[in-house]
């Protein structure tokens, strides 16, 4: 098969069913489901780690009170006391974004032909074909995110400076500078959204030509540890990051 | 006319120099900054490790442009 056809069949996102609400037909891409998929394993975690919570943590408590504590003390350190308004909302993206980079270390488990030969049950023939990759290779998501970010830096600005304060902001320190402040607005969620999205999309390609060359023998594990695991947390992280960087400009 | 889209593409991917050096010198200073003061290890991996990915960032900048440029619908 053609490489080129074959990459960009791989890189872009396919309708696989469509919904069809009141006469709207609602086309649901893989994207969508991956991200459902996401969105199942992250209320499962936290739903399996907040039960039966004590006051002396024992067994997966300590698991979930490390996590909480590493996103506490990473958002005091760059926004001091208003740290705990914003807790929850950097844990819950960095949580997401993590799993999401990383979920396709799970495309292992076998389509549906497979286990039809496999196992010859008759209902596995009829799933249809189906991969796991991850959603944030999809410049929609990635956009989203950088536009819930922005919108929370803009929120939390007018929050804690007042409204007229906010806008004060824009001709600090000298009124000159205030085109740049405006496009300040547009450029970072365009530098953060394609910083993810390139960054997922790049190591995504490379781990598929490795796949192709190598007919998936062992040596995709070991590049898939790096390109997958490593680099997904660290784009999740750095996004996290420079979120809160944001933040804390906007409501100094 | 696909050949010329090709070559800019490549031309596009040059932005790797800039991140290959600016990643370089960062690590270089991050092993200069261990080798002068070992206990502080941690602290600078982790800045080490945000300003290359930061630094990184170029360099996809470059590769989006690659992208677009190759999978664009030029018109026709």
């Amino acid at each position: 098969m053609d490489l080129g056809k074959y990459l960009s069949h791989v890189m872009e996102s396919h309708v696989v069913f469509s919904l069809n609400i009141f006469g709207v037909e609602i086309p649901i891409f893989d994207t969508i489901i991956v991200m459902w998929i996401v969105m199942a394993i992250v209320i499962g975690l936290a739903l399996y780690f907040t039960r039966n919570l004590k006051q002396v943590p024992e067994g997966r408590q300590n698991l979930i009170e490390l996590y909480i504590e590493f996103v506490t003390n990473f958002t005091k350190s760059t926004l001091g006391h208003h740290a705990k308004y914003f807790v929850p909302y950097f844990g819950t993206v960095l949580l997401f974004l993590a799993i999401a980079n990383a979920v396709s270390i799970f495309s292992i488990i076998p389509s549906g032909e497979q286990l039809y030969h496999l196992t010859g049950i008759k209902f596995f023939e009829h799933i249809p074909e189906f991969e796991i990759r991850p959603p944030t290779k999809d410049i929609n998501v990635t956009v989203c995110m950088a536009i819930m970010s922005i919108i929370l830096v803009i929120g939390a600005g007018i929050r804690f400076k007042t409204f007229k304060g906010f806008l004060k902001s824009f001709l600090e320190p000298v009124p000159i500078i205030l085109p740049f402040k405006i496009l300040d607005y547009f450029i970072r969620p365009l530098s953060l959204s394609l910083r993810l999205f390139g960054n997922i999309l790049g190591a995504f390609i490379v781990m598929e030509l490795i796949y192709l060359a190598s007919n998936g023998f062992v040596i995709p594990a070991v590049f898939s540890l790096y390109f997958d695991l490593f680099d997904g947390l660290l784009q999740a992280y750095i996004f996290v990051f420079l979120t809160s960087i944001y933040v804390a400009e906007a409501i100094e | 006319m696909n050949g010329w889209i090709a070559l800019s593409a490549a031309i596009a991917v040059f932005t790797g120099i800039g991140a290959g050096v600016g990643i370089g010198v960062a690590t270089s200073k991050a092993a200069e900054a261990v080798s002068r003061q070992p206990e502080a290890s941690g602290k600078i991996t982790t800045i080490t490790v945000i300003g290359a990915a930061l630094a990184e960032a170029t360099a996809i900048y470059g590769f989006v442009v690659a992208l677009i440029l190759l999978f664009a619908k030029w018109g026709t």
